[in-house]
């Protein structure tokens, strides 16, 4: 029963449509610019495994720590389902996707029913155990060195075989991923669902009053987002050709936390894409420049949490609202831009 | 009989680690006590006071002239006892330098002030990389303290046992301090009620400052106290910060003894565990971790914290 004066949310946005012409011709001009296509990858990957963390942190309001855990846990699903089972890149990456999901939904068994600071120390806890497994298991994991065998594949389309080993089919692959995902997740926190998730973040009591589950859909938002840091995982495993402990670890797991707050998550539903492809062109900018970039990184992200912890989207908003009154003050005002657009 | 005397090693190598971790929580225990932050950088302030500390005791003085080979001429442990106090005594600098940056995010959600003490680790692990450079160090220690000995069959080694005393010193001050000290019963009352603490006159400003200082230059105290034996590196802080809040949480957010209990209990489990599958000793304290906090949310004596909202 659908109420006539619903507001229907868009399939496309506008902002939507320019980050997939924006990203998905990047091979196209990326290498005229100074860029390269496994930056490309590199950001695409990361973008698609910020997009599902954004749902917990910054739409449910849970600050996960530990989230490498699963997009590592992704990478060696992939690896191992490539190395012992199949040879097939869609039964890796289904693997990576479902084991990712496997870890969180353990994990979320035990978190579900934390709030704030305790919430945000058991998923440490949780990914420092899954890092340990990863570095101890030598027999299954390979150690400190992971699993080094790994190879692109060819991925079956049909009747055309598309071999992985350019970066740039690589590329087109993982776009295709991300464009479903977004896609996906845009649907997801437009949904009945999200918007309960929303209430969560509000207030987690309130929302139990009303009468949601909330045990139930925190565990089943933390599962989803391992979900997609697993199947993000078992692309990274593919574009690096190997699977290893390093992005499990606590400071791999932070570098999500802060792309997703610079970027400005708490805000927008694209804070995150703006943060990931920051990240990336920080670390091959500063990096060029010198070695401790990370000093600066670091820096920046603490100015951002000091004088505008909405991040990036957050400072554009405000932009766009002082335009805004600016043209409503002016009698020759435009016409009214569409609310979802800035959002 | 025969299982108790092989036992008997452990028991006494997890309760000086057990000491030992007790020391690495306390500053953090402090700081999250009265101030409800989860201080990420706790590790780095650590790593710092260690840094801080090789610096003094060995430093490179060749701009000082006659100053210098004075002062190298010293005996070391002369030059150790200087940095023991010099040291802390810069981080807690530097650590009030942090808590300043901390006041903007003061009444917004703890979440903030956690991340932003993740950046400022980030900050200072690359700093120190920058001024000490990536690769390990040794903290040279007097001969007073360094050895062996043998006891039972084992040797034990005397730095051990003289860290794992100092620790007990330490906890026992700051237990004092905090008991029969009019400043503790402020610092105390800060954590119980901060609005009616302001209310009648104290400085809230002032106290946190305090409170910042004293617990960043208690994690650099014991970053010279444990470095050499877990070796000094830049990121050292990350192998520190995760025991500390571990313990924490385990002790139960602000309660003193829940945090040096939890810390002995975690000790023994380490020393316990890496006696039959060392492989996996370190990965015990989560799996403690996650099995006390299953069945006492709040940890072992912790009471309801404004953390939890």
């Amino acid at each position: 029963m659908k109420s006539p004066f619903a507001i229907s949310t868009p399939v496309f946005t506008r902002p939507m449509l320019l980050m997939f012409v924006v990203l998905g011709t990047f091979p196209l001009w990326g290498t005229s610019v100074g860029l390269y296509n496994y930056l490309g990858v590199e950001i695409i990957i990361w973008i698609i495994y910020a997009l599902g963390f954004n749902l917990l942190l910054g739409y449910t309001g849970l600050p996960s720590f530990g989230h490498g855990a699963y997009f590592g846990i992704g990478a060696y699903a992939y690896s191992l389902c490539q190395l012992n089972v199949f040879e097939s890149v869609w039964a890796g990456i289904l693997l990576g996707a479902f084991a990712g999901g496997v870890a969180a939904g353990l994990a979320a068994c035990f978190l579900s029913h934390r709030r704030g600071i305790y919430f945000a120390l058991m998923t440490i806890a949780f990914g420092q155990v899954f890092w340990f497994i990863a570095i101890k298991w030598h027999t299954l994991t390979g150690g400190e060195d992971g699993l080094l065998n790994v190879y692109r594949g060819t991925l079956s389309l049909g009747p055309v075989d598309v071999s992985l080993k350019s970066n740039e089919a690589l590329f087109y692959f993982a776009f295709a991923v991300l464009v479903v995902i977004t896609l996906l997740l845009w649907r997801i926190v437009h949904s009945p669902y999200g918007k309960a998730l929303q209430a969560i973040r509000m207030s987690e009591m309130r929302a139990g009053f009303v009468g949601y589950n909330v045990w139930l859909m925190k565990w089943s938002v933390f599962t989803l987002s391992g979900v997609i840091a697993g199947l993000a995982g078992s692309i990274f495993a593919i574009a690096q050709e190997s699977a290893y402990p390093d992005v499990m670890s606590l400071h791999a797991s932070g570098f999500i936390v802060m792309m997703t707050l610079i970027g400005g998550g708490f805000v927008s539903f694209w804070g995150p894409v703006i943060g990931a492809i920051i990240f990336f062109v920080a670390r091959d900018f500063l990096g060029s420049l010198t070695e401790t970039w990370l000093l600066w990184y670091g820096l920046m992200f603490m100015a951002v949490m000091l004088f505008k912890p909405e991040g990036i989207a957050g400072v554009w908003q405000d932009f766009m609202k002082k335009q805004k009154a600016k043209s409503a003050a002016t009698p020759t005002s435009q016409t009214p831009k569409n609310s979802v657009a800035g959002e | 009989m025969d299982v108790i005397l092989n036992l008997l090693p452990h028991l006494v190598n997890g309760l000086a680690l057990g000491l030992l971790f007790a020391l690495i929580a306390l500053g953090f225990m402090l700081i999250v006590g009265v101030m409800e932050l989860i201080n990420l950088a706790h590790g780095s302030l650590f790593a710092l006071g260690a840094y801080f500390a090789m610096s003094i005791i060995d430093p490179n003085l060749s701009y000082f002239g006659s100053f210098g080979d004075w002062y190298s001429a010293l005996p070391l442990a002369l030059r150790y006892v200087v940095a023991l106090a010099l040291a802390p005594a810069l981080v807690a600098l530097v650590g009030m330098g942090l808590e300043i940056c901390m006041r903007r995010t003061y009444g917004k959600k703890a979440e903030y002030g956690l991340l932003l003490t993740y950046g400022a680790a980030l900050v200072i692990e690359e700093t120190i990389r920058i001024t000490w450079g990536s690769a390990e160090q040794v903290m040279p220690i007097p001969d007073a303290v360094s050895g062996a000995f043998f006891a039972g069959g084992m040797i034990y080694s005397n730095y051990r046992f003289y860290a794992a005393f100092f620790a007990l010193f330490m906890i026992i001050v700051v237990w004092l301090f905090l008991e029969k000290t009019p400043y503790g019963a402020t610092i105390k009352a800060g954590a119980h009620d901060s609005e009616m603490v302001r209310a009648l006159g104290v400085n809230l400003t002032r106290l946190r400052l305090l409170v910042f200082g004293l617990g960043a230059s208690l994690s650099g105290i014991a970053g010279i106290i444990l470095t050499p034996i877990w070796g000094l590196r830049p990121h050292v802080g990350v192998d520190v910060v995760i025991p500390a809040f571990l313990i924490i949480v385990v002790g139960g957010i602000g309660s003193f003894w829940g945090a040096v209990i939890a810390g002995v209990m975690v000790g023994l489990v380490v020393a316990f565990s890496g006696a039959y599958v060392s492989e996996w000793s370190m990965m015990s304290m989560y799996l403690l971790l996650i099995v006390v906090v299953t069945f006492r949310t709040r940890g072992l004596f912790g009471k309801k914290s404004a953390l939890e909202n």
